[in-house]
């Protein structure tokens, strides 16, 4: 319904549109310039008619959540009949595009610290009284990438438009909800009660969408499955199993299981079983990771019957062993991968390294 | 004055830095904002260049602004989030361990550097410019903005807060540096411990002329003189009483951005990361794995010792800070480097007793060392 914004175009005399950045079910995304403070921010406008009546409401609630970890709400416009969110810009992309893309899961450190920063997050958003409704990683953005610049939390609230489409779902048949793109990225993620009652949900259905989210990014899959197919899934809630991998490597094996814990704690089918989101921040502070910066480099010698091998880099050869490889010890010469590195003789040394590109494979 | 119809002024108005403050409604957002009206815009082109860059800043310890407006001639209005809470010069907020003095500090030292390294002074480094969210994040606020550099300080006069003021700031001629903002960092540290400041603190600086605005609050004993002397550094220890069981590193790197001459002051970047170092005392774990089997080094288990026969033998010691080596016997390697008493593990490795000539014989135990992460 709503017309796509053009490169230079005014909105309120004063946010000139850069380019498209993103698009939601709900909502366009652009970049925009603020002539008037000289800096980049996020516009946002609703897609359609039924994306507009919960628009304002949406950023409402989100501008009273002030936390590094929820994106900043900064103007709401009206224009004629439309609807403008000016939102902090954050240069990155969302949590499936920047974490999801090359590899199918990632490492426990890296868990680890994605989990505190969205349970920090999710927290603010309690504290004041805000329910998210709708966290999937559509709607966590990062910057930096596999070396976890920034993280934060956006599109709050939208999300009772998805219940709202699920609901209408249940009335119309599959039929409805197979048009809806929303309900359906939404869902994977979403709490039995969020799908059974969803007008009773309260803060323990964001509990679940969190744990839901973190299973994905450790294990490489929602707990359910996707599609319409989760739906009888979630509702039964039984406890996901683990892959073999998470554990299968001493290296690795302790913190992933302590993150997959807090993960699965999460996806209790009773909500009041669950942690609340201060819980969750106490556990996740106690998880000991490093936040070391990741590189990219390309497999160029393995020796000793694949024990060990060598990274190559544009500032060098990196050192590895294959006890430090996460997720598959199956590394071939040419395999492309990410890794940290810490210093050694001769040459630094990886850990962890992960095959990249797995998502394809 | 006059502001847009979608603000509306609760309470009344607060007398800032360097202008007034109202506490307003955001009526479209529904949110409370802090409306600060900047009246003498002598320079708005500077004045407007600088904002623009507290607009890009991202920082989680510095008030955020949402926007700029012109309200008058002359007459700019910045909308900053409200914070929803108390300063730092409320007693209420006074920290009641080392630790927790340490996370004030660090969250501070973290603004300030942010601020830093966009090239921006604040100038006006206070417990009153600093408020605790309802989350605990402390914020700074407050800009020094309507202060200009160099010749034009003269005719604006001495604006800032005695005692927290770098000397060189009472010095017409001196054109300021970021250290001023690392000076007024250190005397707050030392309040936020004391709840005071020490007379030499607060008496010691020189105004040879000019307006002076004299903040009541930290200035009694305010003492014009007629000289021009700045206070020395004279070795003077204002952190030794402090009653908080700081490391001598916290308190040298505090006592250090306290020196008279500016560049005798170090960044406040490396004060910040002495206190994130600080922060994770005891705190640090390190994941060993020999054979395939993991245990932990960590404050409740600091030590391990490690030999093969005759070939290698080190023991690992956890010093709440750092795993160093202790007791080097023999042949042992750390991700391939000879290793020696008092060598510090780095992040990851590998540590290898005997010789590379010795082949398969050698031993291999892993060391991941690992921190909880400063998140608030």
């Amino acid at each position: 319904m709503s017309e796509l914004l053009s490169k230079g175009e005014l909105i309120g005399a004063r946010y000139e549109i850069r380019r498209k950045i993103g698009e939601g079910g709900m909502q366009f995304v652009y970049e925009a310039h603020d002539i008037l403070t000289k800096r980049l921010v996020a516009l946002k406008t609703p897609k359609n008619k039924s994306a507009t009546k919960r628009f304002k409401r949406s950023a409402i609630v989100a501008a009273r959540v002030n936390h590094p970890n929820v994106a900043k709400t900064l103007d709401y416009i009206k224009v004629g009949g439309q609807r403008f969110l000016i939102e902090e810009l954050i240069k990155g992309d969302d949590l499936a595009e920047a974490l999801l893309q090359e590899t199918r899961f990632i490492d426990p450190y890296l868990a680890a610290k994605v989990f505190h920063h969205l349970a920090k997050g999710v927290a603010a958003a309690h504290h004041a009284g805000v329910i998210h409704r709708d966290l999937k990683p559509s709607n966590v953005m990062v910057a930096g990438g596999y070396s976890l610049k920034e993280l934060k939390i956006t599109d709050f609230g939208i999300a009772k438009l998805a219940s709202d489409e699920l609901e209408e779902a249940a009335v119309g048949g599959s039929a409805t909800l197979s048009m809806s793109q929303t309900a359906v990225g939404a869902l994977p993620y979403m709490a039995p009660e969020a799908i059974d009652t969803p007008k009773e949900v309260t803060v323990a259905a964001d509990i679940w969408s969190l744990g839901a989210m973190m299973y994905h990014l450790i294990c490489g899959e929602a707990p359910y499955g996707t599609g319409l197919r989760a739906v009888r899934s979630i509702l039964a809630a039984e406890r996901p199993s683990i892959p073999m991998f998470l554990t299968a490597n001493p290296q690795f094996a302790p913190l992933a299981r302590e993150v997959i814990n807090i993960a699965l704690s999460c996806l209790m089918r009773d909500p009041v079983d669950r942690p609340t989101a201060d819980e969750l921040v106490t556990m996740c502070s106690q998880l000991c990771y490093t936040s070391s910066h990741r590189r990219r480099g390309v497999i160029r010698r393995i020796f000793d019957h694949g024990k060990f091998g060598f990274i190559g880099t544009e500032s060098g050869d990196v050192f590895f062993h294959m006890e430090c490889v996460y997720g598959t010890m199956n590394l071939n010469e040419g395999d492309a991968v990410l890794f940290s590195s810490y210093d050694g003789g001769g040459a630094p040394r990886a850990l962890p390294v992960i095959k990249l590109n797995m998502a394809q494979s | 004055m006059v502001l847009p119809e979608r603000y509306e002024i609760v309470g009344e108005p607060l007398d800032g830095g360097m202008g007034t403050v109202f506490h307003c409604k955001d009526k479209v957002l529904e949110r409370s904002v802090a409306l600060k009206i900047i009246h003498d815009t002598t320079e708005p082109r500077r004045m407007r260049d600088e904002l623009a860059a507290l607009l890009k800043m991202r920082s989680k310890h510095v008030v955020q602004v949402y926007d700029i407006l012109e309200v008058a001639r002359n007459e700019l209005a910045i909308v900053q989030e409200f914070i929803d809470g108390r300063d730092l010069f409320d007693d209420r907020t006074a920290p009641h361990s080392t630790e927790e003095f340490y996370k004030q500090l660090w969250q501070i030292a973290v603004g300030l550097s942010d601020i830093h390294a966009l090239g921006v002074i604040h100038r006006d480094i206070k417990p009153n410019n600093m408020k605790m969210d309802a989350e605990g994040i402390i914020k700074i606020f407050d800009f020094g903005l309507a202060r200009d550099e160099g010749h034009s300080a003269s005719t604006l006069g001495f604006v800032g807060t005695r005692g927290f003021a770098a000397p060189e700031l009472y010095d017409n001629e001196v054109s300021f540096t970021a250290a001023v903002d690392t000076y007024a960092f250190g005397v707050t540290a030392l309040y936020l411990a004391t709840r005071s400041l020490p007379d030499s603190l607060k008496n010691n600086h020189l105004k040879p002329y000019g307006a002076i605005h004299i903040d009541d609050k930290y200035s009694p004993g305010f003492v014009q003189r007629s000289s021009k002397t700045y206070i020395k550094c004279d070795g003077k220890n204002y952190f030794s009483d402090v009653p908080f069981n700081m490391h001598h590193e916290v308190k040298d790197i505090l006592e250090s951005c306290i020196n008279c001459p500016p560049t005798c002051r170090p960044k406040i970047s490396a004060v910040r990361d002495i206190l994130a170092k600080h922060l994770l005392f005891n705190r640090h774990r390190a994941l060993v794995v020999y054979k395939g089997q993991p245990s932990y080094l960590d404050a409740n288990n600091r030590s391990v010792s490690l030999t093969l026969n005759s070939m290698g033998h080190v023991e690992i010691q956890y010093d709440g800070l750092d795993f160093r080596a202790a007791n080097v016997l023999g042949d042992v390697y750390v991700n391939n480097m000879q290793f020696n008493s008092g060598d510090i593990l780095p992040g990851s490795c590998v540590v290898a007793l005997g010789t590379p000539a010795q082949g398969n014989l050698r031993k291999y135990i892993t060391f991941d060392l690992a921190h909880p992460e400063i998140v608030l």
